[in-house]
């Protein structure tokens, strides 16, 4: 088993992979930009829809991919298209030959500020998932005001189904993060109003339904079907925010302590710097482009290059993961292939 | 001098005068409907200004510098300009010493008048042996070799337009290109003509030297009648197409400058003045280049030259298609060359659709609104107010709602100069009214000037202070507010500059200020927005900047434009500014912002964040 095989992203996905190729047999080779191993699921706190904690599935994750040749702090300098292979330069001077390239990496966080109507970086009192999953873990964001939390609000879709911040597309897991995090500062700050805004309710996986039907008979979440029209800050460093509630036809005016923006997810400059490096082409919603998006997602039009996971639409963590898994058999099946 | 023939008249001239008679009465058929079609008050405001000696100067300066000379032609690119005034000008000069000679040399015309200045030389015999002969030959020889000249640029223009300047010209149609061939060869025919009687009548350098190279031929006298029949002949069918080709804009034009001078505005969307500017269309397509639409090929039909084609077909489809199109950026009407307002011919035109729903904003109580911000309306003995300072009204409107750091970053800056200001609309406000102005919704839009007006002088304040352009352009235009200065922050943070209430401290970073169209095209503001980023930093210019700085292509004006179509627009904005290679594009319009913060690769920022970055506190 000589054959190398390049993994970009130690992500959920790229470890994954890494952990079902080692059972195969083979010694994959996992580069990871930054210092640690998970991507955006080690910054996650507890998973929908049984509240997992992310750590343990990172942690499982990380200690069944061990064995692997991680290169933590590593970009990707080059590529290049040799006969029947690819030499990748690594950005601490190795370079690797390999005819195999498993492309893991993932999204990016829409960038909310680029809404600028919900004032976030302006206003103090406005924050976005990922802080807010930041603040569950290390308590740490001077935004959050520990005590005092009486209302809060959840804006859906900040940077998805979104034209105007120039993305069509569904990031598909905010709409039960918002459910989830509502819960969960529900049961921090029992006493507080929270609000979910809202244009559509996708509860489309696995016990979503009963989680958003919770959401409402058992914690009291009020969820108000339309868009945040603008928010703006009172003299006390709260926020007003005014939307429609388009169920009624009535203008909503509240005030609030937080307000939570459920950032989307976009393709990672990342991933379209790899497509770019080794020629791949970029679908039309600004993700990977698949061989065929029904019946091979993750071969790419490449020879002996493939995905898994986000770098090629908004997933949820367990088709991630699967996805992976099922990445690990093809990039086996196609080794025996070259045999 | 002697004439030829005794009658003095030959059937050649028949397709001239017939032509003539014509286009003269049809001229003056269409003069007559169209001040008949000004509302009464703008038809005598227009028979005083005829008048009154200053408007009549001015009227009789813009004619002969504009239509003859063609002045903003020759600014924009010298050859289109020499093209232009050699043909314009040239033609009026061989008409004018044409008229000059028949009336010296001549005597008892009668109906001999109407065709004698055109074929002088083949009626009458005139000798070159004085002076005064000699001089005239050759000054109608020069001006005919000037109008050729300019008949070989405009030959050359159709094939390499770039060499004028013009990426793109208009698509002419059929009687455009009838009337385009006949004008061509109004003038080598001429030529020709009288090169033949040169011999006979005399001529100057250029027709008798043209008789002598060409003796064999040009001194057979029977070749004579048939040139002289195709010179009348083209001139004929020149008159006779006039009217409804593009040419219409000759006689048009001298109409339009002193109704324009007289001040009178577009009030219907087909008659009057906007008649009167779509027949002055020349259709020479500098509104083509001009339009940010047309990075889209496809609009390239729905620029104004489009537009004022179709008005004048009456192709009803296609002018609402066109108006509701239109981003109102007035690229268009600020290089008009003979000053057709593409953007309120639009308006105008939006004003006479009918819509399916019309709201009713009079039943809103301005009362609850003026509440808000009567800071200002103290008792008469109340000592805290003091005289001197100055009380502004900071109306943010409904786009600087959606881009709040704006509103931040402009109270930052008001309270570390000191002003004492209040909020108009801290707590939701009325929309200005330009929007609906924009969709040609005048009564709405009234309606909601009058609502603001009360508030206004309602709050005590002598100043009122906008964020944004598309708002300060109606409080400017449509707004009464006497007692009260209606100021844009751009301008009113230059102003706090200029006085020392706000001290900059400039460092190296490159700016380069992107014109908003309502500010700059629409107010005319260009310089206060400089003066104060260039001391907060580098100011760059964008390739095209000021008068012709290219829309953003988020503008409110377009009623039909998707996002998808913006786009190629946006980016094509955003290529224009980057010719100094900035590090951040400032702007002073919040529309303009979060259009390029969504497509550029550096920081986009209003005016008022910069000078709330680099700024503190000055002198009070």
């Amino acid at each position: 088993m000589k054959e190398n095989i390049v993994i970009i992203g130690g992500g959920i996905a790229g470890l994954e992979a890494a952990a079902q190729l080692l059972s195969l047999g083979y010694k994959p080779i996992i580069i990871e930009k930054s210092d640690h191993l998970g991507g955006h699921v080690a910054e996650w706190n507890c998973l929908f829809p049984d509240m997992t904690p992310a750590r343990d599935i990172v942690s499982s994750l990380a200690a069944r991919s061990a064995d692997a040749n991680i290169f933590l702090n590593t970009e990707i300098s080059f590529v290049n298209k040799l006969k029947d292979s690819y030499n990748i330069m690594l950005s601490n001077g190795i370079s690797i030959i390999t005819k195999i390239i498993l492309v893991t990496t993932g999204f990016s966080v829409f960038d909310a500020a680029k809404k600028e109507e919900y004032g976030y970086g302006v206003y103090d009192q406005v924050i976005t998932n990922r802080d807010l999953e930041h603040w569950f873990n290390t308590g740490e964001d001077k935004r959050v005001n520990d005590c005092g939390m009486n209302a809060v609000g959840f804006v859906h879709c900040v940077g998805s189904r979104d034209e105007k911040a120039r993305n069509p597309q569904c990031s598909k897991v905010c709409c039960i993060t918002a459910v989830k995090q509502a819960i969960e500062l529900k049961q921090k700050f029992p006493d507080a109003m929270v609000y979910c805004f809202y244009m559509d309710l996708r509860m489309f996986g696995k016990k979503y339904e009963d989680f958003y039907i919770s959401a409402q008979r058992d914690y009291g979440v009020r969820f108000i079907r339309g868009r945040v029209s603008e928010v703006s800050e009172n003299i006390d460093g709260r926020v007003i925010v005014k939307a429609e509630d388009t169920l009624s036809g009535k203008p909503v005016k509240v005030t609030l302590d937080l307000l939570v923006l459920m950032a989307g997810m976009v393709c990672s400059p990342d991933s379209t710097r790899v497509a770019n490096m080794a020629r791949l082409p970029v679908d039309s919603d600004g993700f990977l482009k698949s061989e065929d998006n029904v019946a091979d997602i993750i071969s790419s039009p490449k020879e002996g290059v493939f995905y898994a996971g986000a770098c090629t639409g908004p997933k949820t963590v367990p088709e991630t993961l699967a996805e992976a898994r099922a990445a690990a058999l093809k990039v086996h099946l196609y080794i025996k292939g070259l045999e | 001098m002697r004439e030829r023939f005794l009658t003095g008249y030959n059937d050649f001239v028949l397709p001239f005068v017939c032509g003539m008679i014509f286009v003269l009465a049809y001229c003056i058929i269409g003069m007559t409907r169209i001040i008949l079609q000004l509302p009464a008050q703008d038809r005598k405001r227009f028979f005083i200004s005829l008048v009154t000696p200053k408007t009549f100067f001015k009227n009789v300066k813009d004619i002969f510098l504009k239509c003859l000379i063609h002045v903003d032609l020759w600014k924009r690119n010298k050859l289109l300009g020499y093209m232009h005034s050699s043909i314009a000008f040239g033609w009026f000069m061989l008409i004018l010493v044409g008229h000059i000679e028949v009336f010296l040399y001549t005597s008892n015309l009668g109906a001999k008048a109407l065709y004698y200045p055109i074929f002088f030389r083949y009626f009458v015999a005139e000798t070159e042996s004085t002076m005064k002969g000699s001089l005239i030959f050759f000054l109608m020889d020069f001006f005919l070799l000037v109008v050729l000249s300019g008949i070989a640029l405009a030959i050359i223009k159709r094939v390499r337009s770039r060499l004028f300047g013009m990426r793109r010209t208009t698509n002419p149609s059929f009687l455009d290109l009838v009337g385009l061939y006949s004008l061509w060869a109004i003038f080598p025919l001429r030529l020709l003509a009288e090169s033949f009687t040169a011999d006979i009548s005399g001529g100057s350098f250029l027709t008798k030297s043209l008789n002598y190279v060409f003796t064999e031929f040009l001194s057979n006298h029977a070749n004579m009648l048939p040139a002289w029949w195709a010179y009348s002949c083209a001139l004929g069918i020149f008159f006779f197409v006039l009217p409804f080709s593009r040419y219409m804009h000759i006689p048009t034009e001298i109409l339009l400058i002193p109704l324009r001078n007289a001040g009178i505005r577009i009030v219907n969307a087909r008659k009057g003045l906007a008649k009167a500017q779509v027949y002055s269309c020349p259709s020479c397509g500098l509104c083509i280049d001009a339009c940010p639409m047309v990075v889209l090929k496809g609009n390239i039909r729905d620029t104004t030259v489009y537009l004022n084609r179709q008005i004048r077909r009456n192709n009803e489809a296609r002018i609402e298609e066109i108006s509701d199109k239109c981003l109102l950026c007035g690229k268009c009407t600020a290089v008009c060359p003979v000053g057709v307002e593409g953007d309120k011919l639009r308006i105008a035109q939006r004003s006479v659709r009918k819509y399916s729903y019309s709201p009713d904003y009079s039943n809103i109580s301005a009362e609850k609104e003026a509440m808000m911000c009567n800071k200002f309306v103290t008792a008469p003995n109340n000592e805290v107010s003091s005289a001197d300072n100055e009380k502004v009204l900071y109306f943010a409107g409904c786009m600087t709602a959606l881009t709040p750091v704006i509103r931040k970053t402009t109270e930052s800056v008001l309270e570390k100069a000191g002003v004492e200001y209040e909020i108009m609309d801290k707590d939701g406000g009325l929309c200005c009214g330009r929007p609906l102005l924009m969709a040609g919704r005048q009564d709405q839009a009234r309606q909601l000037v009058e609502k603001n007006t009360e508030i206004i002088m309602a709050s005590g304040a002598d100043t009122l202070l906008l964020s944004c352009p598309i708002c300060y352009r109606i409080f400017r235009e449509n707004y009464t507010l006497p007692g009260i200065e209606v100021i844009h922050h751009t301008e009113y943070f230059e102003r706090l500059v200029l006085s020392g209430r706000l001290r900059m401290r400039r460092d190296n970073t490159k700016y380069v200020y992107h014109d908003p169209c309502e500010l700059g095209r629409g107010c005319g503001v260009y310089e206060q927005p400089r003066n104060v980023i260039a001391s907060a930093g580098v100011l760059v210019e964008a390739a095209r900047n000021r008068k012709e700085s290219i829309c953003c292509g988020g503008s409110l004006g377009s009623l039909t434009l998707g996002f998808d179509k913006r786009k190629a627009m946006t980016e094509n904005a955003i290529s224009n500014l980057m010719a100094g290679s900035p590090d951040r594009i400032v702007t002073a319009c919040p529309l303009c912002m979060s259009t390029f913060s969504r497509y550029s690769d550096r920081p986009v920022e209003d005016i008022a964040q910069v000078v709330d970055r680099t700024s503190e506190a000055g002198k009070l």
